[in-house]
């Protein structure tokens, strides 16, 4: 039977990994420490030893676990994502979730039975790309970037037979994923190469007279008075002046919530909903985690009547950016 | 090395774009990109318009090459992504995989864009095997990574590479318009406000710096990238073209100087004094040595 | 639930202390309470660095750095990173009750200083496996720990 609504949820650590898997999670998506992956945070993520450890504990209770490899490699460190691709093979993971083509060539070619799963960073938008990576590499998945309304999802979905997987809630990225260079055109860093968008190490919040300031590599992001919610320190997510008015030029501090279009994601045959968040604690993929296992089972046992209950979304509420969540571009108006 | 003159990516009336080109004509660039690649909402040229263009440039003795939209959403999207590949009288620039697809499959060369994100030489290679003879790096490419992609085995010999050397940068794509958002307008019915900013709208920050440029659904840098003071470099690194991207005004004076200097008729060091009047903004030239886009070393 | 507030008597007492020997004395706690569960972690990129910790409505200034062996009080001075947060706040993450990022949306949280360093140590502590580590603490402490969280989860 075709995979139907799994849900995927973030590991940035072990006891994330945990939280996840005690919770209800489908699949657990993870990385290795280094800019091999789009969360390339220091701290953050896993090595040979956690990666055993988590792997076995999930795999104990039939729960699937896949390697995030999603950054672009490049020429003078090629070796280390070929490296990070074996190191996938052969230490009994599910899929490798990957970007980069010519990564995807080498995988195929050197671990033929290892399922490749395409990123979201891959910016595949319609099914002419999607099925350039299933002939060319076998990808037996693709994630969509946040960009198509829920109609052209489904276009995707109809003409292709490989699964497709949707973000369902978390951060939320308003440019087309793998191809957004605001980051490094502020501070030398991006999510293709470096594998963060706002590095630590160029991002500082200060509080001043005028409010809490955070820049990037200098640039002001924006400054919130005391009693402002605040987001993560992306540029996407500031305040700028557009012809003398200063506004979120871009986009409000908030998180995407795909929850109330469960019944048409189901509806369509979407494999999977991928929660964001592996920058994130085990407290928050505990809660979120909880609260789409529980969503997508009312969905698959009543999609006619399912509503999303108040007391969910709340929850997801406290978790999200600026305490506030949208559709994004599943609702075209947003666009 | 040649020079060519990148896609227009912002939306003009049809009389302001059809002067441009009449005008380009007669410029000493040797490529024109022709297309819309930024918003399908824009409509006052069609393929149809942008063929008769094309025919008039190449009679003119110009290459042209056809630039796919970068950001295909739709089945409409995709309807104008086959009657451009399949009209075939002309080069083609693919701008995401879909196209390299189709183009694949037609087997016509074509040109491989900055959006494809070929960031190593496997990649490069699997876009020459596809029928791609020129590239284009990601704007964010530095000077040692372009020349690390040459030097590797892996891509052929006749690879053309074409740097995006002089312009404000594409940044970013997303689905929702910038553009119609600072206008309170749905992108459905954004009222084409893009046509009153013929260089985009500025967004600064608050306090006050240029920061970046809103241009419908594109967000490109407030600076203005150029490598004409390092054309040096850019000899020895083996770029074979310098992609000018167009801008409302002076377009045809930048391309002179950079024909200056490709002739030896100024010196490096005299361009940026040369191009200082002639850009929208500030110059930038940080990607190219590695660092924040935004940053600027003049020599 | 939430966690019981400190009592007002208490929270001005405590407000009144100088940083040095409040520093003393949270570093004597750390090391006996937390550092077991901590020591086998990675310390090099953050070895000798210095550490503010203000639990600001309590007025509390704590300095300190954390070494091979353990926590170091210091006197005050600059610090590379700062954290500011409630007690109740800074109880809560410690329990795993709350998500630091949820703090910081919210406001809860401050983090000035050198950001990456104190990402380090957020990730750093998010990868401590609270059962583990409350099992390594002395005497009944441990228990406490859990019970305590298992109730504000109620």
């Amino acid at each position: 039977m075709p995979a139907l609504l799994e849900l995927i949820c973030p590991a940035g650590s072990l006891p994330a990994l945990k939280a996840a898997v005690d919770n209800g999670a489908n699949g657990v998506y993870l990385g290795l420490k280094d800019n091999t992956n789009a969360r390339n945070f220091a701290g953050l993520n896993f090595d040979a030893k956690s990666l055993a450890v988590g792997i076995r504990y999930a795999h104990d209770k039939g729960v699937k676990v896949l390697m995030a490899l999603n950054t672009y490699p490049q020429p003078a460190t090629l070796p280390r994502w070929h490296q990070a691709v074996d190191i996938a093979a052969t230490t009994g993971l599910d899929a490798i979730i990957l970007a980069d083509p010519g990564l995807m060539a080498y995988a195929r070619k050197t671990h033929p039975n290892l399922r490749l799963h395409l990123s979201v960073q891959g910016s595949a938008t319609s099914y002419e790309a999607v099925n350039f990576y299933r002939e060319r590499f076998g990808i037996q998945r693709a994630v969509l970037p946040r960009v198509l309304s829920l109609p052209q999802v489904e276009n995707v979905v109809n003409n292709t037979d490989v699964e497709i997987e949707l973000f369902g809630f978390g951060g939320l990225c308003v440019m087309v994923e793998g191809r957004c260079l605001l980051s490094s055109y502020a501070c030398g860093d991006s999510p293709n190469t470096f594998g963060a968008c706002s590095p630590g190490h160029a991002v500082r919040w200060q509080q001043t007279p005028k409010g809490m300031e955070t820049r990037l590599n200098g640039v002001l992001i924006d400054r919130y008075a005391d009693n402002e919610k605040a987001g993560y320190p992306t540029l996407c997510k500031g305040r700028f002046d557009v012809q003398g008015e200063t506004y979120y030029a871009l986009e409000e501090p908030t998180s995407l919530n795909s929850m109330e279009m469960l019944p048409e994601m189901a509806r369509l045959g979407i494999a999977a909903i991928k929660i964001e968040g592996r920058q994130r604690s085990p407290a928050y993929v505990a809660q979120v985690t909880q609260v789409w296992r529980a969503a997508i089972d009312a969905v698959k046992k009543a999609p006619q009547t399912f509503k999303p209950n108040p007391a969910w979304m709340a929850q997801l509420n406290k978790v999200s950016e600026g305490s506030m969540s949208t559709l994004g571009a599943y609702y075209r108006p947003w666009k | 090395m040649k020079l060519s003159l990148g896609p227009l990516l912002y939306y003009w009336s049809r009389e302001d774009t059809l002067a441009f080109y009449e005008e380009a004509a007669g410029w000493p660039v040797d490529s024109l990109y022709l297309g819309e690649t930024v918003c399908s909402r824009r409509h006052l040229l069609r393929l149809p318009d942008w063929l008769d263009l094309a025919e008039k440039l190449t009679a003119a003795g110009k290459e042209v090459v056809l630039s796919t939209q970068t950001l295909i959403e739709s089945e409409s999207d995709l309807k104008a992504l086959r009657k451009m590949v399949a009209d075939g009288r002309f080069l083609v620039e693919a701008n995401e995989w879909g196209a390299v697809r189709l183009l694949a499959e037609k087997g016509a060369p074509f040109v491989a864009g900055p959006t494809l994100n070929a960031y190593n030489p496997d990649t490069l290679a699997i876009l020459a095997e596809s029928g791609a003879k020129r590239w284009v790096p990601p704007v964010e490419m530095p000077r040692e990574m372009v020349k690390a992609m040459l030097a590797a085995t892996a891509v052929p010999e006749s690879m053309e590479t074409e740097l995006f050397a002089y312009g404000r940068l594409p940044l970013a794509f997303s689905a929702r318009c910038f553009t119609a958002r600072h206008y309170n307008l749905q992108k459905d019915d954004c009222q084409f406000r893009c046509l009153d900013h013929p260089d985009g709208l500025t967004m600064r920050t608050r306090e006050g710096d240029d920061f970046l440029t809103l241009n419908g659904i594109q967000t490109q840098s407030a600076k203005v990238m150029s490598l004409a003071h390092r054309i040096d470099e850019l000899h020895t690194a083996g770029i074979d073209l310098l992609r000018l991207s167009p801008q409302s005004r002076h377009m045809g004076r930048v391309v002179e100087v950079f024909r200056a200097l490709l002739a030896g008729d100024i010196a490096a060091s005299a361009a940026p004094e040369k191009l200082d009047k002639l850009m929208p903004g500030q110059p930038c030239d940080g990607y190219w040595l590695g660092e924040a886009g935004m940053a600027y070393h003049p020599m | 639930m939430k966690l019981p507030n400190f009592p007002k008597p208490i929270a001005r007492f405590v407000s009144t202390l100088p940083s040095w020997p409040a520093s003393r004395a949270f570093v004597a706690a750390g090391n006996l309470v937390a550092w077991p569960s901590l020591r086998d972690l990675d310390w090099s990129h953050v070895a000798g660095r210095r550490f503010r910790v203000q639990v600001s409505d309590l007025g509390l200034k704590l300095y300190f750095s954390v070494h091979a062996n353990g926590f170091r009080a210091l006197h005050n001075g600059l610090a590379d990173v700062t954290f500011t947060a409630t007690a109740q706040d800074f109880a809560r993450l410690a329990l795993r009750l709350e998500d630091p990022d949820t703090l910081f949306f919210n406001r809860r949280l401050l983090i000035e200083g050198d950001t990456d360093l104190g990402l380090t140590v957020k990730n750093m502590l998010d990868a401590v496996e609270l059962e583990t580590a409350a099992a390594g603490m002395p005497g009944g402490m441990g228990r406490v720990v859990m019970k305590l969280r298992h109730l504000a989860l109620k």
